[in-house]
């Protein structure tokens, strides 16, 4: 279907209401905007779910699509996208964090009063105390704010195993620091 | 630093709908505040929006047109809102967390490897030590900050790379409010700042016991 036509489809949906116009947009771009979901590795029922948004918006907000703009498959590609972003946002459950540091830092008057040569010192003790696997583990959870639930899972150890690990590390790192 | 070809491939990236839920909603504001990014966005969407034509065609196995017909009543959109204010609401209405004298910040509840904050700065307040592994991402959304490298005002973003140095200060008359993104991908004790948090969760981790 070349521009003029679907610029042609559009003025009547647009103007008319007119349905019949509507199925031809329905008919040429649902396979394609449902491709597009899938390709991005939504599975097959919520791509039909976004395919049904994405095809309902053009057809409730028609009057916000403009040809001088841009191509009809422009706008329907960026409905498209800008659902596909949402769609993820929403399905990306917020971890409650076990331990965030930043909690604690923030509560933390003293880190006006340490000494950045204090500290220093002290954190190459740290580095050169601690061995590989207790490095692994303090960086997933202190510095990448992974669960201890998501530490266990990557590194296949027990959930208990994990807590147990963190509380010792502290502990000892604690020991240096005093 | 500033490099055009990291900016664009932000928005190219954002064009075409591959960056994560913290990342995208960054370059959104951008595109928004900032009207040659999305000058450049559109160009890319048109590309884009072409390439959809060439789309294998799957057809919606329990969709028909009318199914689509049927939201009249949805709430209008507005192509003009800022999706700072459509995701954050009303900033003065945040719970801002208090980092330190005159710099405030609020993560994002969002779940993603990049973590994007929004930052307040009160006039003539500098940035602390901190670290990054990963590129940092700073968006002006008010006033302005001004480091070694230039003045950046609303719409203009800054790019870092863990090799910059540089010291930003909020300007003294408006001070700054920022979006940021941080890539996690933290080098273990590679980086002094990462240290110095470190060194002071453990402290009050003790303290509380």
């Amino acid at each position: 279907m070349d521009k003029l036509k679907l610029n042609d489809l559009m003025k009547r949906i647009q103007k008319d209401r007119d349905e019949m116009a509507f199925s031809q947009i329905f008919d040429l771009f649902a396979p394609k905007v449902n491709s597009y979901f899938i390709q991005n590795r939504i599975n097959l029922e919520s791509s039909e779910e976004l395919t049904q948004e994405v095809l309902s918006t053009v057809w409730v907000k028609s009057n916000l699509y403009d040809s001088k703009k841009s191509a009809l498959s422009t706008w329907i590609f960026t409905i498209a996208r800008n659902k596909k972003i949402d769609f993820l946002r929403k399905n990306s459950k917020i971890n409650f964090k076990e331990e965030d540091i930043r909690e604690f830092l923030y509560q933390d008057r003293e880190i006006d009063l340490i000494e950045e040569n204090e500290a220093k010192k002290q954190i190459e003790r740290i580095n050169n105390e601690l061995d590989e696997q207790q490095k692994i583990i303090i960086k997933m959870n202190f510095f990448e704010n992974k669960s201890h639930k998501k530490i266990a899972d990557e590194l296949e150890i027990p959930l208990g195993t994990v807590k147990s690990r963190i509380r010792h590390i502290l502990t000892k790192m604690h020991g240096f620091l005093r | 630093m500033n490099g055009t070809a990291v900016k664009n491939q932000l928005i190219f990236d954002f064009a075409s709908g591959i960056l994560g839920p913290a990342k995208s909603l960054f370059a959104s504001t951008y595109l928004h505040l900032n009207s040659n990014a999305s000058r450049i966005g559109s160009v890319f969407e048109n590309v884009l929006g072409e390439n959809l034509m060439d789309n294998e065609n799957i057809l919606p196995k329990s969709l028909k047109y009318t199914d689509c017909m049927n939201n009249e009543n949805s709430k209008p959109i507005s192509n003009l809102k800022d999706p700072v204010t459509t995701f954050f609401g009303d900033l003065n209405n945040l719970k801002w967390k208090q980092v330190y004298k005159g710099f405030k910040e609020y993560a994002a509840p969002i779940n993603d490897k990049d973590e994007l904050k929004l930052i307040k700065m009160d006039p003539g307040v500098s940035v602390p030590i901190h670290s990054h592994g990963g590129k940092e991402y700073i968006l002006v959304l008010e006033g302005s900050f001004c480091d070694e490298y230039g003045e950046y005002s609303k719409g203009d973003i800054q790019i870092n790379d863990q090799k910059i140095k540089h010291t930003p200060i909020a300007s003294n008359n408006s001070g700054c409010v920022c979006l940021s993104i941080t890539e996690k991908d933290v080098i273990f004790f590679g980086r002094y700042g990462s240290f110095l948090n470190l060194f002071t969760f453990i402290k009050s981790f003790f303290k509380q016991k």
